[in-house]
């Protein structure tokens, strides 16, 4: 009797449950759906759900057509000077003869717009049946936490590297999803030769053109160049601390090291032992100077840069060992010695 | 001058446990850290390096970690001095703050491996059982029988 009892109460827990989450689906819509950006609302929510010390990818469907045409690939970065937050690289693709739907956009030099029609443009690529029809794009969000690391370690790793290793990562992810492309503009920063001559190599059957500027040049590299900056715009909205800082609007300004805001930021949320909050990138200047200033020396063990150079057994080597009186100096035996092992009579 | 530790080895049990991590870094500090919210909170399985080695970083600088135990039959212990005299000749005296059975150790830029200088320091432990252990009359006879055993074959 008792049980039944039970199994009828649970019943009814269960269907509440249920109506609950169906109802809270409804309110938030697409909202809720945190894998997928299908409008400007939902990049807020995607890139919030991930982890920010992490590298991101996202790749948007791949419209029918670009399996099909023969399409061109914009390649642009944002956020590459800043001191604060991730640095974003962003393809877009369409088919050769789809140029009508990105001037309906309005893809301009990216930084000629402003943020509200930078957002705007976001918006309709990924809404407009006109442009998602012919137009597919991909972001990498590369943490400020990975910039820091990549350049600080033993090998050092440019960013210049670290780019190129984003940018070719995300052609060979939009390969790999099966677009077909004919096509390559690449904006740079750095010498263009270099970077052509690297882009070629991987791969040899693109026409690849890489050039200062080209977001303004190039309409398909500005759409790229706009996909990069609005997510960039948006990782540092919903910038979560895992450190625990509340940050009012998140308000750290624009990042660069000469903006007042930015600078204030990083002067008031020094952390003694551990610097900053990983939004900040360690291996910028402005951030290492300020660190030198204000919070506790630290010494890392550095790679051995000077390797001694052994140049065969020195002859003086067999007056050592005894001081000028005759007394024989004792080596530390070297057993001990390659194990860090010796004596210690004060600490 | 001698050194007192102030503290009753029998009630280590009850004493706290500490989370202790190992850095490869001269830190020129002393003081209280947040490393729960500025550290522990980014340490991530980096299974692709091997099992159970950790990654994180420490002011951008990539560490690689595992956890390890202390030596079997070791006991971990934090001591600290309230404050150490000039005067040399002065007893100095170290509290107990706590103790671990584990903590984590971190290589710059380096998966833990034997050829790092804490595991190859380890070896003492090996050195102070040798020095250490009792040796009975009949061990030192059975000894230097082996060594007759062995001059005799190599004769």
């Amino acid at each position: 009797m008792s049980d039944q009892e039970d199994i009828e109460i649970k019943q009814e827990n269960q269907t509440v449950h249920d109506t609950d989450e169906k109802d809270k689906k409804h309110e938030d819509g697409d909202i809720k759906d945190t894998c997928r950006i299908s409008s400007l609302k939902t990049l807020g929510p995607f890139i919030a759900a991930k982890e920010n010390s992490r590298n991101t990818v996202y790749l948007s469907d791949v419209p029918d057509i670009c399996k099909d045409k023969p399409c061109m690939l914009g390649v642009d970065e944002a956020g590459r000077g800043p001191v604060l937050g991730p640095m974003v690289y962003g393809i877009s693709y369409c088919p050769l003869d789809s140029k009508k739907a990105l001037e309906d956009l309005g893809c301009a030099d990216s930084k000629q717009l402003t943020e509200e029609k930078r957002d705007v443009i976001f918006n309709d690529i990924n809404t407009k049946e006109y442009a998602t029809s012919c137009i597919g794009w991909a972001v990498e969000i590369i943490s400020p936490n990975t910039i820091s690391t990549s350049m600080y370690r033993r090998s050092k790793c440019s960013l210049n590297e670290v780019s190129m290793d984003s940018a070719m990562g995300l052609i060979q992810q939009a390969i790999d999803a099966g677009v077909n492309i004919a096509e390559v503009y690449v904006d740079t920063v750095g010498p263009p030769e270099k970077y052509q001559e690297k882009l070629l190599k991987r791969f040899p059957s693109f026409k690849i053109t890489v050039a200062k500027k080209a977001d303004s040049t190039y309409p398909i590299v500005s759409a790229a160049s706009i996909c990069a900056k609005v997510t960039r715009d948006h990782a540092l909205k919903v910038w979560k601390f895992p450190e625990g800082l509340v940050i009012k609007d998140n308000a750290f300004g624009s990042g660069y090291p000469g903006d007042p805001v930015t600078k204030r930021f990083l002067a008031d949320h020094i952390d003694l032992v551990f610097g900053f909050p990983r939004l900040v990138r360690f291996s910028w200047s402005t951030a290492e100077n300020a660190l030198a200033d204000k919070a506790y020396d630290m010494e890392f063990d550095e790679p051995d840069t000077d390797k001694p150079k052994y140049a065969g057994t020195k002859l003086t080597k067999f007056f050592k060992g005894t001081t000028k009186s005759g007394e024989v100096i004792r080596d530390e035996c070297r057993f001990f010695k390659q194990r860090h092992l010796g004596n210690v009579m004060d600490f | 001058m001698s050194i007192v530790l102030d503290f009753n080895g029998k009630n280590l049990a009850k004493s706290k446990t500490m989370d202790l991590h190992y850095l490869p870094a001269k830190i020129d500090g002393d003081g209280e850290a947040n490393v729960e919210q500025y550290f522990n909170n980014y340490t991530r399985e980096a299974t692709e390096c091997g099992n159970g080695i950790l990654t994180n970083s420490l002011r951008g600088y990539p560490l690689v970690g595992e956890q390890l135990k202390v030596p079997e039959q070791y006991r971990g212990l934090v001591l600290q001095e309230t404050e150490k005299s000039i005067n040399k000749s002065i007893d100095r005296q170290l509290r107990l703050t706590g103790v671990f059975e584990e903590f984590t150790y971190w290589n710059y830029d380096k998966v833990p491996s034997n050829g790092d200088a804490y595991r190859q320091a380890l070896l003492m432990a090996d050195v102070g059982q040798a020095l250490t252990q009792h040796i009975s009359e009949q061990d030192l006879e059975a000894e230097i029988a082996r060594n007759k055993e062995n001059t005799k074959e190599h004769a």
